[in-house]
C-alpha cells in the first residue's frame, strides 16, 4: 500500500504540473476513468477504425484532454488566460479537423453541423448543408475578402478559426468545474456552478 | 395636462444631443420634473401633482417590468441565476437589516435628531424599503453605459428578483408596526412568507407564461389580436400576483421570461412588431412619467421634513453596506463560478445599486399614523433617490470609462458563431458526463430534453415545432442578408438577364459582401439595451406568400454574383445558357402561378435539372414557397432548405427559385473540393444512363466521402435501406425512367403535388438516387451507424432526403406503390 501511495504521488505529481489539476481532482477522474475502462488502464475507441484516432487511451492521455476544459482562475494573467483561450480553440479546431490535415474542409463542416441538427430530429440534410455552406462562405468573405472568381476556398485553417470565434466568449463555453471533493461518495451528488 | 408637458420635455431633450451623451435621461427628467414642479407650486401656492402610488403600481411599474421580463436574455439570465438570486436575496437583507439596524443605533446615539420619532421597527421598515436595488433606474442609467452584458444581467437581474425581497419585508415590517413590537414572531413566520412569496409570484407568472403560449399557438385565424393577448396575459400576470399578495414583479418577470420563447415563435412577424414597439413605448412612456413626477413632488414641501442627521446616515449607510455586501458576496460567489467576478465588476455593481421610484412609491404608502416619521423618511428617501441617480448616474459613465470596464460588443451573431455556440453546449455536456459530473451543463440538457419534447409540443405551432434552434438563427441571418442585399442593391429587380458577373459586377462583388458585413453591424445580436428598438427585423418568413416571393426573386442577382468567386468553373453548360434558361423558367413559373389552385407546393428546381437533357421544356412548376395551411409542417422555410440533396455538388447554380437562403448558401456550394469533379461527371453519365447503374464512385465510407459528396444524407438513413439496396434500385429506376420521359411530367407534377414525401423525390431522387445506389451497393461494409435521428423514421416523410425516400420505399413497398399509382388525375 505504502510503495504503491508513493508512486501515485509520484505520478500525480506529474500529472498535476502537466495538466494543472489539482490533486483532488485527479483522483477524481482518476475513479471515473476506472469507471469509464472497467477497470482498466485504458479505454477503448468504441468507434472502430478512423482515421488518425486511437484505438484506446490511457489515463493521461484523457487527462490531457479534460484539461483543455479547465476554467480560467483569478490568478492568471492575460497572457495565461489568451493562451488558455487558444489551446482551447486549437482543441475545438482538432475535434472538426477530422482528418488532421490542418484546415476544416467543406465536408468536414458538414458534418459537424449535421450532427448538431440530429439532435432536434426534424431537419433535413439540405438543411445542415445549406447551413454549412453559409457558415463556410462566411468564413471566407471574413477572412479573405477579396477572392478573384478563380480561387478556390480550400479550407478553415487555424487562423481563420481563430478570427472568425474571435468574439465568441470563450470563458463561460469550454469550461467546466472540475469537482475538489469526491461525488461518489456523496449522496447527492453536489455540482458546481 | 401631463401629455403636453410629456411631448415638451421630450422634444426639449432630444434636442441637446450633446447634453445627453454625458447626462442620463433619468438626470435630465428628473430635473425637468423639478422645474415644472417649481413652476406649479409658485403657480398655484400648492402641489396639484404628485406621484400616486396606485397609478405607479398599477400602471407604471407594470409596463417597465413587462417590458423587462419580456425581452430579457433568458440563457444570460440562467446562467448567472445563481450569482443573480444570491445578490437578491441575500444582498437585499443584509442591507435592509444593517441599514436599519444602524439607523437605529445613530439615533441612540443622537445622530439624528428627537423630531424623528421612530423606533426599530420603524428603521427596520425603512431600512427595507430603501435597500432595494430599483429595476427602473438600475435600466435607466446602466443603458446609456453599456457594461457587458454579464455585469448588466447581474445587476439588473438583481434589482427585478429582489422585488420579492422587498415586498415581504415590508408587508411584514407593516405588519409589525402595526400591531406593535411586542406581537413580534419569529423568524419562521418570516421564512414561511418569503418563500411564498417569490416562489408563489414566479409560479404565477410561470403559469400565465404557460397560458399565454397556448394561446398564441392557436391565434393564427386572429392575427390581428395576438398582441393584445401578450399584453393582456403579462399583466394579468402581475395583477394576480397582487392580488394575493405574492411579488407582482416576480410573477410578471418570469410570464415574460417563460412566454418569450413560444411567442415569438407562435406570432406573426407583423404581431411580433407590433408587440416590441408597443411595450417599448410604454416602458418608454412610464419611466418619463415616473422620473419626472419624481422631480415635482421633491418640490411639494408640504409632505416632507427635513432631518439633516437622517439624511446624511442614510446615504452613508446604504453605500457602505451596498459596498460591503457586494465584496462579500462576490467572495463566496467566486468559489462556484465559472466566470469569476473580478474587483472591476464589483466596483460596478457596488456603484450601480441605484435607488428609484419604487422606494418612493413604497415611502409614501406609509401610512403617517402608524409611521409618525414619515415625512422625514419621504424626504430621506427622496434625497436619496436623487443621489443615486443623478449624480451616480452621472458619474457611472465617465467611472466606467476610466476603468476600462469591458463593455458590451453587441455585435451580430455570424452564422459561425451560432454554430459553435451550439456546439459547445453539446461538447461540454459531453464532457461534463465523461467526467462524471452532473454539472450545470448537465441539467441544461435535462430541460432542453423536456422542453423539445413536452413544452414546446404543447406550447408551439406544429409547424414551428419541427425547425430547430440553430435553423431558425440561420434564417434569420440569412433574411436579414437578403433584406440588406435587397435594400442597398435596389436593382434587383429590374433586369432578369442578368449576365454573368462580368468585370463590372465582379468589382461590385465586394461591394455585395461589404454590404453583408455592413449590415451586420447595424442592429444588434443579444441587445441588452431594453428600450432599443432597432434590431434587423431578422425573422422567420412564415406563411407570407409574398414575402417568399420577394426574397426569391429578389435573390435571383446576388445569387448569381456570389456564384463566380467561388465556383471552379466546372460547369458543364454555359454559363450564359443556364442562365437563361433559369431566366425563363422563372417566367414559366410565374405564368403557372396564375394556373394554380389552391394546392401549393414547393417544388424543387429539380425540375430544372432535367432541363440540362434538353428532352423537356422547361415547365417549372415551382410552387410558390409557402405551403398552405393544410399542409402544415411546410412551410416557406421548408422551401428554402429544400435543395437537392447533392443538387448543390452538381449544379453548381441552384436553380431554387423558392429558397430565401440561397443568397449566402448556394455560392458557398461552390467551395467544392476538386474531387467533387468526379462525383459530377459521374451523376452525368448517370443521367444519361437511366437503367444501367454507374459504377460506385468512391469507396463506401457513408461517413465522409461519398455521401458527403452528394451531400450525403445521413448515414443511419442508410442502414435500413442498405440491406435492400438492391429491391430499390428496380423500384428507383423505374420511378427515375418516369421523370425523364416528358409525358410523365403532369405525372410529376402531380406526384409532387400530393405526396408530401415525395417533395424530394422528383429531381432530387433522380440525380442521387443513381450514384446512391453504388453507395447503397455494399450494404455490408457500413459500419453501424450512429443511432439514427429520433424523428427520422417517422418524420422521413418530412425529410427531402432521398435515402430516406427510400427508405419508405423500401419499408412500405404498398404505400411505394400506391404512389407509383395514385398518378391519376391531372392535379394543377
Amino acid at each position: 500500500m505504502g510503495a504503491s501511495q508513493t508512486r501515485t504521488g509520484n505520478e500525480h505529481q506529474h500529472l498535476m504540473d502537466k495538466t494543472g489539476f489539482s490533486s483532488e481532482q485527479i483522483k477524481n477522474l482518476r475513479k471515473r476513468f476506472l469507471q469509464l475502462s472497467g477497470n482498466e488502464e485504458t479505454i477503448r475507441n468504441q468507434r472502430g477504425d478512423e482515421a488518425g484516432a486511437f484505438q484506446e487511451i490511457g489515463f493521461e492521455q484523457f487527462l490531457m484532454v479534460m484539461c483543455h476544459f479547465r476554467p480560467p482562475t483569478l490568478k492568471m494573467t492575460a497572457e495565461e488566460k489568451e493562451a488558455m483561450r487558444k489551446e482551447k480553440l486549437r482543441f475545438l479546431f482538432n475535434m472538426h479537423d477530422t482528418d488532421n490535415d490542418g484546415t476544416i474542409t467543406l465536408e468536414e463542416y458538414r458534418k459537424v453541423v449535421e450532427e448538431l441538427l440530429s439532435k432536434s430530429g426534424a431537419i433535413g440534410q439540405e438543411t445542415a448543408e445549406a447551413i454549412a455552406d453559409a457558415a463556410m462562405l462566411e468564413v471566407a468573405s471574413t477572412n479573405v475578402p477579396h477572392m478573384a472568381p478563380d480561387e478556390f476556398y480550400e479550407g478553415i485553417t487555424f487562423q481563420h478559426f481563430e478570427q472568425i470565434l474571435k468574439g465568441l466568449e470563450m470563458e463561460s463555453r469550454m469550461n467546466i468545474r472540475f469537482l475538489d471533493v469526491d461525488t461518489t461518495t456523496m449522496r447527492c451528488g453536489r455540482s458546481t456552478s | 395636462m401631463s401629455a403636453p408637458r410629456l411631448t415638451f420635455s421630450s422634444a426639449v431633450f432630444h434636442f441637446s444631443q450633446r447634453f445627453t451623451t454625458v447626462v442620463p435621461e433619468s438626470c435630465m427628467l428628473i430635473l425637468l420634473g423639478l422645474v415644472l414642479g417649481g413652476i406649479v407650486l409658485i403657480a398655484n401656492k400648492k402641489q396639484l401633482y404628485q406621484l400616486e402610488p396606485a397609478l405607479f403600481f398599477l400602471f407604471l411599474l407594470p409596463t417597465i417590468v413587462g417590458d423587462a421580463g419580456y425581452f430579457m436574455p433568458a440563457r444570460l439570465f440562467f446562467d448567472n441565476l445563481g450569482a443573480i438570486l444570491t445578490y437578491a436575496v441575500v444582498g437585499t437583507l443584509w442591507n435592509a437589516f444593517c441599514t436599519g439596524f444602524c439607523l437605529y443605533a445613530a439615533k441612540l446615539l443622537g445622530v439624528i435628531d428627537d423630531r424623528v420619532q421612530a423606533d426599530l421597527m420603524d428603521f427596520l421598515l425603512f431600512g427595507a424599503l430603501i435597500s432595494a436595488v430599483d429595476p427602473v433606474a438600475v435600466l435607466a442609467v446602466f443603458e446609456e453605459v453599456h457594461v457587458n452584458d454579464t455585469l448588466f444581467i447581474i445587476v439588473f437581474g438583481e434589482s427585478l428578483v429582489n422585488d420579492a425581497v422587498t415586498v415581504v419585508l415590508y408587508k411584514v415590517y407593516i405588519s409589525f408596526v402595526e400591531v406593535g413590537a411586542e406581537n413580534v414572531q419569529t423568524a419562521d413566520y418570516f421564512k414561511g412568507v418569503v418563500k411564498m412569496t417569490s416562489i408563489g409570484g414566479t409560479l404565477v407568472g410561470l403559469v400565465f407564461a404557460v397560458i399565454l403560449g397556448f394561446i398564441t399557438r392557436f391565434t393564427k385565424k386572429v392575427r390581428i389580436i395576438e398582441p393584445l393577448f401578450v399584453f393582456l396575459l403579462v399583466y394579468l400576470a402581475y395583477l394576480t400576483a397582487e392580488l394575493f399578495s405574492l411579488s407582482a414583479i416576480l410573477s410578471m418577470t418570469f410570464c415574460g421570461i417563460g412566454a418569450n420563447k413560444y411567442v415569438e415563435a407562435n406570432i406573426s412577424q407583423k404581431s411580433r412588431t407590433t408587440v416590441k414597439y408597443t411595450m417599448k413605448t410604454l416602458a418608454s412612456i412610464a419611466e418619463t412619467i415616473i422620473f419626472i413626477f419624481l422631480g415635482i413632488s421633491a418640490v411639494d414641501k408640504s409632505k416632507w421634513a427635513w432631518d439633516t442627521g437622517l439624511v446624511s446616515c442614510t446615504l452613508v449607510f446604504i453605500f457602505v453596506f451596498r459596498a460591503a455586501g457586494v465584496i462579500g458576496q462576490t467572495w463566496v460567489l467566486n468559489r462556484f463560478r465559472l466566470v469569476p467576478l473580478d474587483k472591476l465588476d464589483q466596483v460596478v455593481m457596488s456603484y450601480g445599486g441605484l435607488r428609484g421610484a419604487v422606494a418612493f412609491a413604497l415611502v409614501v404608502l406609509l401610512d403617517g399614523e402608524q409611521v409618525k416619521a414619515k415625512d422625514y423618511f419621504v424626504a430621506t428617501t427622496i434625497v436619496v433617490i436623487f443621489f443615486t441617480v443623478m449624480f451616480q448616474g452621472l458619474t457611472i459613465k465617465p467611472l466606467v470609462n476610466w476603468l476600462k470596464v469591458p463593455r458590451s460588443t453587441n455585435r451580430k451573431p455570424t452564422i459561425n458563431e451560432e454554430i459553435h455556440e451550439r456546439a459547445f453546449d453539446h461538447i461540454l455536456t459531453a464532457v461534463e458526463d465523461i467526467a462524471g459530473l452532473q454539472g450545470y451543463h448537465h441539467w441544461r440538457d435535462k430541460w432542453e430534453q423536456f422542453d423539445k419534447n413536452y413544452l414546446s409540443k404543447l406550447l408551439l405551432r406544429k409547424s414551428v415545432y419541427r425547425k430547430s434552434e440553430l435553423w431558425e438563427a440561420y434564417q434569420k441571418i440569412n433574411i436579414r442578408d437578403a433584406i440588406s442585399v435587397i435594400d442597398q442593391g435596389g436593382n434587383v429587380l429590374t433586369s432578369a438577364r442578368l449576365s454573368l458577373p462580368s468585370m463590372a459586377s465582379r468589382a461590385s462583388f465586394p461591394e455585395v459582401t461589404n454590404v453583408t458585413n455592413y449590415l451586420r453591424e447595424n442592429g444588434s445580436g443579444v441587445c441588452l439595451d431594453l428600450q432599443v428598438i432597432d434590431n434587423v427585423p431578422g425573422a422567420k418568413v412564415e406563411e407570407d406568400t409574398e414575402t417568399h416571393h420577394v426574397l426569391a426573386e429578389n435573390l435571383y442577382k446576388p445569387r448569381r454574383r456570389y456564384q463566380s468567386h467561388y465556383s471552379r468553373h466546372f460547369m458543364p453548360l454555359g454559363e450564359k445558357e443556364r442562365q437563361d434558361r433559369e431566366v425563363f423558367q422563372r417566367n414559366m413559373k410565374s405564368r403557372m402561378e396564375t394556373f394554380k389552385t389552391t394546392r401549393h407546393k414547393r417544388h424543387k428546381k429539380e425540375r430544372s435539372l432535367k432541363k440540362q437533357t434538353g428532352d423537356v421544356p422547361p415547365l417549372t412548376v415551382v410552387s410558390p414557397p409557402s405551403v398552405p395551411a393544410d399542409v402544415d409542417g411546410y412551410q416557406s422555410p421548408t422551401a428554402a432548405h429544400h435543395s437537392p440533396v447533392g443538387g448543390d455538388s452538381h449544379l453548381p447554380w441552384k436553380g431554387g427559385l423558392g429558397s430565401p437562403p440561397p443568397c449566402v448558401s448556394v455560392e458557398a456550394t461552390k467551395i467544392i473540393p476538386v474531387d467533387l469533379q468526379q462525383a459530377w461527371n459521374q451523376s452525368i453519365s448517370s443521367l444519361e444512363s437511366i437503367s444501367s447503374p454507374p459504377p460506385p464512385a468512391e469507396p463506401v465510407h457513408p461517413r465522409v466521402i461519398a455521401l458527403s459528396r452528394l451531400g450525403g444524407p445521413r448515414p443511419a438513413s442508410y442502414s435500413p435501406s442498405s440491406s435492400v439496396g438492391g429491391s430499390t434500385s428496380s423500384i428507383a429506376a423505374q420511378v427515375s425512367q418516369g421523370f425523364f420521359l416528358p409525358l410523365e411530367k403532369k405525372k410529376e407534377t402531380k406526384k409532387q403535388e400530393e405526396a408530401e414525401e415525395e417533395e424530394e423525390e422528383g429531381g432530387a431522387a433522380s440525380q442521387e438516387m443513381q450514384p446512391l445506389m453504388s453507395s447503397l451497393r455494399p450494404p455490408g461494409s457500413l459500419p453501424p451507424p450512429p443511432p439514427p435521428p429520433p424523428g427520422s423514421a417517422p418524420g422521413s416523410g418530412r425529410r427531402r432526403n432521398p435515402c430516406v425516400y427510400l427508405k419508405s420505399l423500401v419499408t412500405a413497398p404498398p404505400a411505394g406503390g400506391s404512389e407509383l399509382h395514385s398518378r391519376g388525375p391531372t392535379q394543377l
